[in-house]
């Protein structure tokens, strides 16, 4: 009888804290890094998207850090090399993280949902996929085009560019509304070879094997691509790197000395549009121009949340990536703060810029193929470029002759075949 | 000793002399001093410009920042710049944790750094002169190195999100403050300990109630450089931190580099405003400072 | 031989005391330094990709770095020149400005202040400030050169003039140095110069046999400490020029944060920095070793 009372006692006594440990299980929580920007919405999004996944899934708790742009590619890599626990979402900006990300495939199987046909192609193609894994959702999407200032077209007697515009018009036109004494620049420069326009040559920086760059980097394509480059720069046009610099940290782009009026075609992104919009500029908006090729190519982006595959909690993490980046969670990033752009075709009617011309335009390109750099597929395409960007610098400074560029590709293609062997050993292609 | 004391009252006799002289020679000296303090003056203009174009800018509206040709001033001074700034980012919450953290650290090394230079400058025991140059080899590691094992050894301690992995490495003291600090007991007579220990004291007695109390100067030293080196860390808390609401003011400043925009006076009025604490307590600490550096100078 | 065992229990309550005083460097050394270093210099032998496990591979990161990395040749260059270059200007600006600075007049407290400025203020704003001071067509220097009729070079943006302007950014921190010798030319006796004075020397000659031979101590750790800080250049590399133009200022620590943090490269970031290290406590040790020739301490 004793015995038994003192055994009960103390089961009570050892229940208790146990209980209240089962119950606290029950509250789950998420650790999510997240970035401060367009794509993803700012601090203010962020808060209301969480609050609204808390409240209809109390069970989770969301705990957010919140980081500048700058910082989270820093912070993620330190937490990857030290190899222990990583936040259980984080948003992918790198393609060599998709190995530690979770494959989604399963869970959005079964998921009533959620499912691929959701999401626009090209983002779903993107960073979102890694060989046959799903390693992301798409949620913010962006895609550079060309906005042009009505006003210094109007100013210099020039017609707007048109959808079908060829990248010789466009070093045409940027002469013609260039107005030196007034600091007016025509067209802005692309601020890293391959991007769009280069694809639109056919130009391509290496094999798709990722094996051979002879007679990729240096073929009759990309040396068009490099020689328009070249009469762009030398048109004076286009505004010195210094003016590009001085106006854009990386990623940012000449916005402002567009909205300043002193460029009258940049190449800016979904973002800078709506600024525009909002600062009340008179601008037009066309894609980026053609070149020989058949496919026009759109510089396109989405920022895309994984889950960390070492994730304590994998199926709560999913139900908030799949709130985040399903309808509910991009609605509210649509329709708060920075109004992104969704990556689900089916919310645009809702967006609050719909009506604009601007966005329609904005929208047409979304179909096109992207560039390499945002495919997803070659690892190694940017720790490639970042050392073959000797040529387009060197024209940048107007520091080579147009007949020189050939020898000085060829050259650079020994440079780049190490660089992408080295890569490739390390990365896979 | 002979020579000392003939020179020395050779000294006081000329020196006299010179006094009587110098009378005279301060009120002609006045031309040259204008000339001194307007060199000083063109000198510091220059040095202020970059500051100067700062506060210029965070005062603009956006479209003159970008005007050309540049504008020196803003036709219209915009102080609402300032206010939207603040209201954009919790400015006042950052201002106060980077307070906090640079607090705890200048106290971390105030703790330590005396007693590691006790050590090196009072007690012989085998290694020490190698541990020294270790210790000052430590200046020359890269900071980036650190940052990956420091991450998985406070990861392992539970500590990723706290002010600890940034605070922590405070309390085992900075080489240069240790170096300082060494020479400077090193210039301070051991009479003084040999006196006191024969009063009774124990080594460390002697360290807290006789030579610390000397050391003030460079105690002022460490203050204000630990102070200024800690507002500025950017990257410890970057990685260490996980709330928004605990970021010191330089990784706030980070927020305003948008992915797509810079709102350049913005940014730059709230810079401004992240100087002005540090800039007050150098003003006032500066006068501290030349007696504990002077330290520098001694024969190790 | 009592007197002897007696002694060396002195000795052995001084060394116990001694490193009990010790402990916390010795502790953070070792954590914080110690662990570091060695998994740096296991890492510079390896592999590794940050994702995954580290595979040994022996030397071939530093065969690598000696034999086919232009950019490794890039990054030296940019970092030796650099160093070259500020480590002068620093030294020797920062003794004059501290001469004048040194000056008894009403009002030095001021100026003081205002050169120490720049030294105090850093971080990311500070250096994104002198892209805009600096541009060519709309920067606030070349806007005053174009006033005397001077057309500015390109600074960041021009082969020739990038590596000069960023030494130039160092130098506007000069008041650091000249703060520290400040305090060692206040510590120079006032009776010698007074006593020079009486014989008859010139400031000139006071400065060269009085001021300069009492300064070489100050010197010395200068010369260390900036040349130890200009070795590890990186802010305005990463913030600035990104390396560029044409690798001028690709610095050798940005080199390493580009390949361990951005190009997935840890294992040759590590082989990197390691030798980053040995350049450094080899010029350490060279400039010590040296400075046995012309440095005088008092006594």
């Amino acid at each position: 009888m004793f015995k038994k009372t003192i055994k009960a006692i103390f089961s009570a006594i050892l229940a208790t804290p146990i209980a209240l440990m089962a119950l606290a299980d029950d509250q789950v929580t998420i650790t999510v890094w997240s970035m401060d920007g367009h794509d993803l919405g700012n601090e203010d999004t962020h808060r209301q998207v969480i609050a609204a996944f808390e409240a209809a899934h109390p069970n989770i708790k969301i705990d957010l850090t919140l980081l500048p742009e700058s910082g989270l590619e820093d912070r993620m890599n330190t937490a990857i090399g030290a190899g222990g626990k990583l936040p259980d979402v984080f948003p992918l900006i790198s393609g060599e993280w998709a190995p530690i990300a979770l494959d989604l495939s399963s869970y959005i199987e079964a998921d009533p949902d959620l499912s691929q046909d959701m999401y626009a192609e090209p983002f779903w193609r993107t960073r979102a996929t890694f060989g046959e894994k799903v390693v992301a959702l798409p949620t913010g999407i962006g895609a550079n085009v060309v906005l042009y200032n009505k006003d210094v077209f109007d100013k210099a007697g020039v017609e707007y560019p048109t959808a079908d515009w060829t990248t010789e018009d466009f070093i045409k036109k940027a002469v013609a509304i260039t107005d030196k004494a007034n600091g007016v620049w025509g067209g802005d420069r692309p601020r890293d070879a391959y991007r769009a326009i280069w694809h639109n040559y056919d130009a391509q920086v290496y094999s798709d094997d990722s094996t051979t760059v002879e007679g990729y980097h240096n073929s009759p394509q990309s040396l068009a691509a490099y020689q328009w480059y070249w009469d762009l720069v030398h048109s004076d046009a286009t505004p010195t790197k210094a003016e590009i610099d001085v106006l854009g940290t990386e990623g940012t782009g000449p916005v402002d000395l567009f909205i300043a009026g002193r460029l009258g075609m940049a190449t800016l992104n979904q973002s800078h549009m709506l600024r525009a919009l909002k600062e009340g500029i008179n601008f037009g908006m066309v894609p980026e121009p053609a070149g020989p090729s058949k496919d026009r190519h759109a510089n396109a982006w989405s920022a895309t949340p994984a889950i960390a595959g070492n994730s304590e909690h994998p199926q709560e993490a999913y139900e908030f990536l799949s709130f985040w980046a399903g309808m509910e969670g991009q609605y509210i990033s649509m329709t708060t703060g920075l109004n992104m752009f969704p990556s689900i075709p089916a919310l645009w009617k809702d967006h609050p810029y719909i009506d604009h011309p601007a966005i329609q335009t904005f929208k047409t390109t979304l179909d096109w193929p992207l560039v390499r750099d945002f495919d997803g597929t070659h690892l190694c395409w940017r720790a490639a470029l970042r050392r073959v960007d000797e040529v387009y610098e060197l024209i940048g400074l107007k520091a080579i002759e147009r007949n020189e560029i050939k020898k000085a590709l060829d050259k650079e293609v020994v440079v780049l075949q190490t660089a992408l062997d080295d890569c490739v050993s390390r990365l896979g292609s | 000793m002979k020579t000392e004391t003939l020179a020395s009252s050779r000294t006081q006799e000329i020196m006299d002399l010179h006094k009587a002289r110098v009378g005279r020679r301060n009120r002609r000296a006045l031309p040259k001093n204008i000339l001194i303090y307007a060199f000083m003056t063109g000198l510091a203009f220059l040095f202020m410009l970059p500051i100067f174009w700062m506060a210029s800018t965070s005062l603009k509206l956006p479209r003159e920042v970008f005007a050309f040709p540049m504008e020196w001033l803003p036709s219209n001074p915009q102080w609402g710049n300032y206010e939207e700034a603040f209201s954009k980012f919790p400015l006042w919450r950052f201002m106060w944790n980077s307070t906090y953290m640079v607090v705890l650290s200048t106290i971390g090394q105030l703790i330590s750094v005396p007693l590691i230079a006790y050590g090196f400058a009072r007690f012989e025991f085998p290694g020490k002169n190698i541990l020294f140059m270790l210790m000052l080899a430590t200046l020359m590691v890269p900071t980036h190195i650190k940052f990956i094992p420091l991450y998985w050894m406070f990861q392992q301690l539970g500590l990723i999100g706290t002010y600890w992995p940034i605070i922590l490495p405070e309390f085992f003291g900075h080489p240069f403050f240790i170096f300082l600090m060494t020479q400077y007991m090193r210039s301070i007579p051991k009479e003084l300990d040999e006196a006191a220990r024969l009063d009774g004291a124990g080594s460390f007695t002697i360290l807290y109630l006789v030579i610390l109390p000397l050391c003030k100067p460079v105690l002022a030293v460490i203050v204000v450089f630990s102070f200024l080196w800690n507002w500025n860390e950017f990257m410890a808390p970057l990685i260490f931190l996980d709330d928004f609401e605990e970021y010191p003011i330089s990784v706030g400043l980070a927020f305003f580099q948008g992915r797509y925009s810079v709102e350049w006076h913005l940014f730059m009025a709230a810079t401004l405003v992240s100087i002005l604490p540090v800039l007050v307590l150098y003003f006032f600490a500066q006068r501290h400072l030349i007696g504990g550096l002077s330290a520098i100078g001694l024969k190790g | 031989m009592q007197f002897m065992g007696r002694k060396s229990k002195r000795e052995r309550t001084q060394a116990i005391e001694g490193y009990v005083a010790l402990s916390p460097w010795m502790f953070g050394f070792l954590f914080f330094y110690a662990i570091p270093i060695l998994a740096s210099l296991y890492l510079s032998f390896t592999q590794w990709t940050l994702v995954g496990s580290a595979k040994w591979i022996g030397f071939e990161n530093y065969i690598r770095m000696f034999t086919r990395d232009p950019v490794f040749i890039d990054a030296a260059t940019a970092t030796g020149f650099f160093v070259l270059y500020s480590l002068p200007f620093k030294l020797i600006l920062g003794l004059m400005l501290a001469l004048l600075l040194n000056m008894k007049l009403p009002g030095m407290n001021y100026f003081r202040t205002i050169f120490f400025l720049p030294a105090v203020i850093s971080g990311v704003a500070v250096s994104l400030m002198w892209i805009w001071f600096l541009q060519p067509d709309t920067g606030v220097v070349n806007t005053l050169l174009r006033y005397v009729g001077i057309s500015g070079p390109g600074w960041f943006w021009d082969i020739n003039w990038a590596l000069p302007s960023v030494a130039m950014m160092s130098i506007w921190k000069v008041g650091g140095a000249a703060i520290i010798y400040l305090a060692g030319l206040q510590n120079i006796p006032a009776h010698l110069y007074e006593a020079a004075a009486i014989d008859g020397a010139s400031k000139w000659q006071q400065f060269w046999r009085i001021t300069l031979p009492l300064l070489t101590p100050v010197l010395l750790f200068q010369l260390i400490i900036e040349m130890i800080d200009a070795f590890k250049i990186f802010t305005e590399a990463f913030v600035i020029t990104q390396g560029g133009p044409l690798n001028r200022t690709y610095f050798f620590l940005y080199y390493f944060y580009e390949e361990a943090f951005r190009n997935f490269n840890m294992g040759y970031a590590s082989a990197l920095a390691i030798f980053l290290l040995i350049v450094i406590m080899s010029a350490t040790a060279l400039v010590k070793w040296w400075s046995n020739r012309w440095v005088y301490y008092e006594n």
